[in-house]
């Protein structure tokens, strides 16, 4: 409850803060929509000349790839100081301050940015889920709103604690910000139906770097309304065991902190 | 008598990987790192008593910093252990920094582009300081620091020493029992030291706070603390009061006669007077000589009626010990103790 | 003659600073070419399924060969075309070290362009030859044949490196304007954004309609990736090579003469503010 209180607080300033530069934060948004929207455009051509993607519909298709943006454009916009952890507070020992704070680091880390740039994610997001969902007919239950309010928490998650457990590995190395960007890149793959992929890359994305749970897998549940258990279970099973194995791994991080100067 | 904090053999060691000049130092550094460990802290200990100004002193790379950052619980000791205030800093964290402040003289704590106001809200909700204290604490920090001239600006446009005041004010809001200073006078003009040193100084006398500060400035020492700590290449050299620094290292002082008649400069010479065993130095021109001894191998007196032996002088001062005399000595001779 | 050895004995150092930068954060810079290289086999994957799915052997008349060859050229191209200048520029007119620049007797440019020559070395010779060799392997083993052409290929190199210099001047006046803007990443994204989809990188020109195309082609953002890339893959004529390397040498005098005028201007600025 404190932290929910603290949280606004935290809100509060960030935007005061963002009053005093006004446009340039709207840069990252826009630039953001248009990425996306030139995506779009490279779908629209590619089913301009084919009927369906390995059995997926264009406006199926677009479902996976909104559905992908939930979580991503969450985590964007709640977490993105993290970025900062591996590239730059660690090895300037920034971190220093918030290890004498008594409230908890990774929380205090994350609550003190607000990434208004994400707006343009969470635009694109539901512009695309917009259009798709109506020309689609989606079994619809009493439990696909709790479910889908699940699957977006806990897909949430798995971004969340992956981008803290690379974060945290700059604790050891002072700086990993490229680790983190290395791992953001294999996300993307999420955005397309696993069943295009090879069996190599299947595995990894699934097992390994479970990025496919975070759009692909909940997304066809929810399109087909089959294999409920592997598509959103998976989902939240990926996201607590990664939540606990990235709190375990920030708190051993804490321990080796070196911070900076003499 | 009840301890604030009491640090029992710390140790802590860092790693370093060297790496040899030079593009092919770089290449082998990647393949095979030449790494190296480094004793920045080393088995030390020590006792604070509640209410105490300790000031930590040492040259540059002593490991001043190393000690406060494990004593406020940012680096975790190799070995050893600190307890202040009752607490592990490194176990019981949360619960720790509560009641104790920091101050890191060259990085602000401050929210750089919000007014100065809006960053002592925001540490109001993380300390969670209720209305009514916060209310009255703003007050008395306005009051010791006067914040009230720049409160609404944005950090970012503060004055160094504006800033600095700031910064302390935010580490005092939520009333700590211990206030840790890292250089908290660094680069600031002499009024704006003044000014810092009297609000330590209140707030200690007033509230019995605890403070540890370290400093290059050896004028905060003699002015603020009862005690020092010197250390040097991690290990404690000297743990006393400033006093009996004095006595164990010489009783070092300065004296400088004016000269009657100019024909009289360069008539003296204290070195062949007195030999070497006082640490004689001096400086002589055609109107004044100035000279520097230890006081507890040659006499005031003696250095006087030398003096006057041999020239005829019009006036003459003596200054009292300076320690930065004796640190500067200690330095030197690479302090074993 | 002694001019030029003069030019380089100031300009070497940058370059084997440039070098060592890079050596010393390999790390990052493996982590960096790993994690943009997974864009290209999305793409890849993707097109698989696009093949897979349609009933012709070609797709608005690129075969799947031609595809694999355009995704992973276009890839090396602006892997290698891509240029950090803006932000060395905008960091240093923002911290005022830009003044240190003005009063050194080197040109402003030259030592960034001379660094980053040093970054570039180590990134060909760690990706240009695994990449080309790997997509002509994958050429041989899908149709059997030796598909490499040595005329192409060099044609290539050639327009590869003004694709270079092209793309530093165009960084270079993009550096100047992103210092009114504070939000370098924002910006910086929008214009990633939109060069790659001028310069064909992220959907080739050849697909969008007629008249868009032939438009994008004369603009200079055709020639920073798409232009060398067609080249590689014998796309063009002997016409149109020679005419699309001469539209590169505009746009390149075109991007160095509008660097001049917005280095002019920003050293103007500059004298007025003090700075």
């Amino acid at each position: 409850m404190r932290y929910i209180k603290l949280h606004r607080i935290f809100i509060a300033q960030y935007l005061k803060k963002l009053m005093e530069y006004k446009a340039d934060f709207t840069l990252g948004a826009i630039g953001l929509l248009i990425a996306q929207a030139f995506q779009i455009l490279f779908l629209g051509i590619i089913f301009s000349q084919i009927p369906s993607l390995r059995g997926w519909q264009f406006e199926q298709i677009l479902f996976i790839y909104g559905f992908s943006l939930i979580s991503k454009s969450l985590d964007h916009l709640f977490t993105d100081n993290l970025w900062m952890v591996g590239y730059r507070i660690v090895r300037k020992g920034e971190f220093d301050k918030y290890l004498t704070r008594p409230i908890n680091t990774l929380y205090h880390v994350i609550a003190e940015n607000f990434c208004v740039d994400a707006f343009g994610e969470v635009l694109s997001c539901v512009l695309l889920l917009g259009y798709s969902i109506p020309r689609l007919s989606m079994p619809f239950y009493w439990y696909t709103i709790p479910l889908w309010i699940v699957s977006a928490v806990f897909a949430t998650l798995i971004y969340t604690s992956l981008k803290i457990m690379t974060a945290a590995i700059s604790f050891w190395t002072k700086s990993s910000g490229h680790i983190t960007h290395m791992l953001y890149m294999v996300n993307d793959f999420s955005k397309y139906p696993v069943s295009i992929y090879n069996r190599f890359v299947q595995t990894v994305i699934t097992y390994i770097l479970p990025f496919a749970f975070t759009a692909y897998y909940p997304a066809s549940y929810f399109l087909t309304g089959e294999n409920p258990l592997f598509c959103v279970g998976g989902t939240v099973v990926a996201g607590s065991v990664l939540f606990a194995l990235a709190i375990f791994v920030w708190n051993k991080g804490i321990g080796a902190y070196e911070s900076a100067g003499s | 008598m009840d301890s604030m904090i009491h640090v029992e053999n710390i140790r802590k060691d860092f790693k370093k990987i060297i790496k040899e000049p030079g593009l092919k130092g770089s290449v082998k550094a990647l393949f095979k790192p030449n790494k190296e460990i480094v004793r920045a802290v080393d088995g030390i200990s020590f006792d604070v008593p509640k209410g105490e100004i300790l000031g930590f002193i040492g040259p540059n790379g002593a490991g001043k910093s190393t000690m406060i950052k494990m004593l406020t619980g940012i680096l975790t000791p190799t070995s050893g252990f600190c307890r202040i205030n009752g607490c592990i800093p490194q176990q019981d964290r949360k619960n720790y920094v509560r009641e104790i402040g920091v101050v890191f003289g060259q990085r602000t704590q401050l929210w750089w582009d919000l007014a100065l106001r809006e960053t002592y809200a925001v540490l109001k909700e993380i300390y969670q300081v209720p209305d009514e204290q916060y209310k009255k604490r703003m007050k008395f920090l306005n009051e010791v620091l006067e914040l009230d001239s720049f409160i609404t600006s944005p950090v970012r446009t503060l004055s160094l020493g504006q800033r600095m005041r700031a910064d302390i004010a935010a580490s005092l809001l939520h009333s700590p029992k211990v206030l840790f200073l890292d250089e908290p006078t660094i680069g600031l003009d002499v009024v704006v030291k003044e000014n810092i040193r009297d609000a330590i100084m209140r707030i200690n006398a007033e509230e019995g706070t605890t403070v540890i500060l370290t400093t290059h400035d050896l004028s905060d020492i003699e002015l603020l603390c009862e005690r020092i700590v010197m250390i040097d290449k991690g290990k404690k050299v000297f743990d006393g009061a400033i006093s009996e620094l004095k006595r164990n290292y010489g009783d070092i002082r300065t004296m400088e006669f004016e000269l009657l008649k100019p024909s009289d400069g360069g008539l003296l010479d204290y070195l062949s007077e007195f030999g070497d065993k006082a640490d004689i130095s001096f400086e002589q021109d055609k109107t004044s000589v100035k000279v520097r001894f230890d006081a507890s191998s040659v006499s005031v007196e003696k250095i006087i009626s030398y003096t006057l032996s041999a020239v005829h002088i019009k006036d003459f001062k003596i200054n009292d010990v300076e320690i930065e005399e004796i640190i500067k000595k200690l330095y030197k001779s690479g302090v074993s103790a | 003659m002694s001019r030029l050895r003069r030019f380089l004995r100031i300009y070497t150092p940058f370059t084997r600073a440039g070098i060592q930068e890079a050596v010393t954060y390999r790390a990052n810079f493996i982590c960096h070419l790993i994690g943009e290289i997974m864009s290209a086999f999305i793409m890849y994957f993707v097109w698989k399924a696009v093949f897979l799915s349609s009933d012709s052997e070609s797709f608005m008349g690129f075969t799947m060969e031609d595809m694999v060859v355009y995704l992973f050229i276009t890839f090396l191209t602006g892997y290698l075309t891509y240029s950090d200048g803006a932000f060395a520029v905008g960091e240093e007119i923002v911290d005022g070290s830009i003044a240190a620049r003005m009063i050194r007797p080197c040109s402003f440019e030259m030592c960034f362009l001379f660094q980053e020559l040093g970054n570039r070395i180590i990134s060909v010779s760690m990706i240009f030859v695994p990449m080309v060799a790997g997509v002509e392997i994958y050429r041989f083993v899908l149709c059997g044949e030796i598909r490499f052409n040595i005329i192409y290929f060099l044609l290539f190199l050639l327009s590869l490196v003004i694709a270079y210099m092209i793309s530093f001047y165009f960084n270079v006046c993009y550096g100047f304007m992103a210092f009114f803007f504070k939000n370098l990443w924002g910006t910086t994204l929008i214009k990633e954004t939109l060069v790659g989809f001028l310069s064909g990188a992220i959907i080739p020109l050849a697909f969008l309609p007629a008249g868009v195309a032939a438009v994008l082609n004369l603009l200079p953002f055709a020639s920073l990736s798409y232009t060398p890339v067609m080249i590689y893959m014998g796309m063009y004529s002997p016409a149109q090579i020679a005419l699309s390397l001469g539209l590169q040498i505009f746009w390149l005098a075109a991007m160095i003469g509008i660097s001049k005028l917005v280095w002019r201007s920003a050293v103007k600025r500059l004298a007025v503010q003090g700075g």
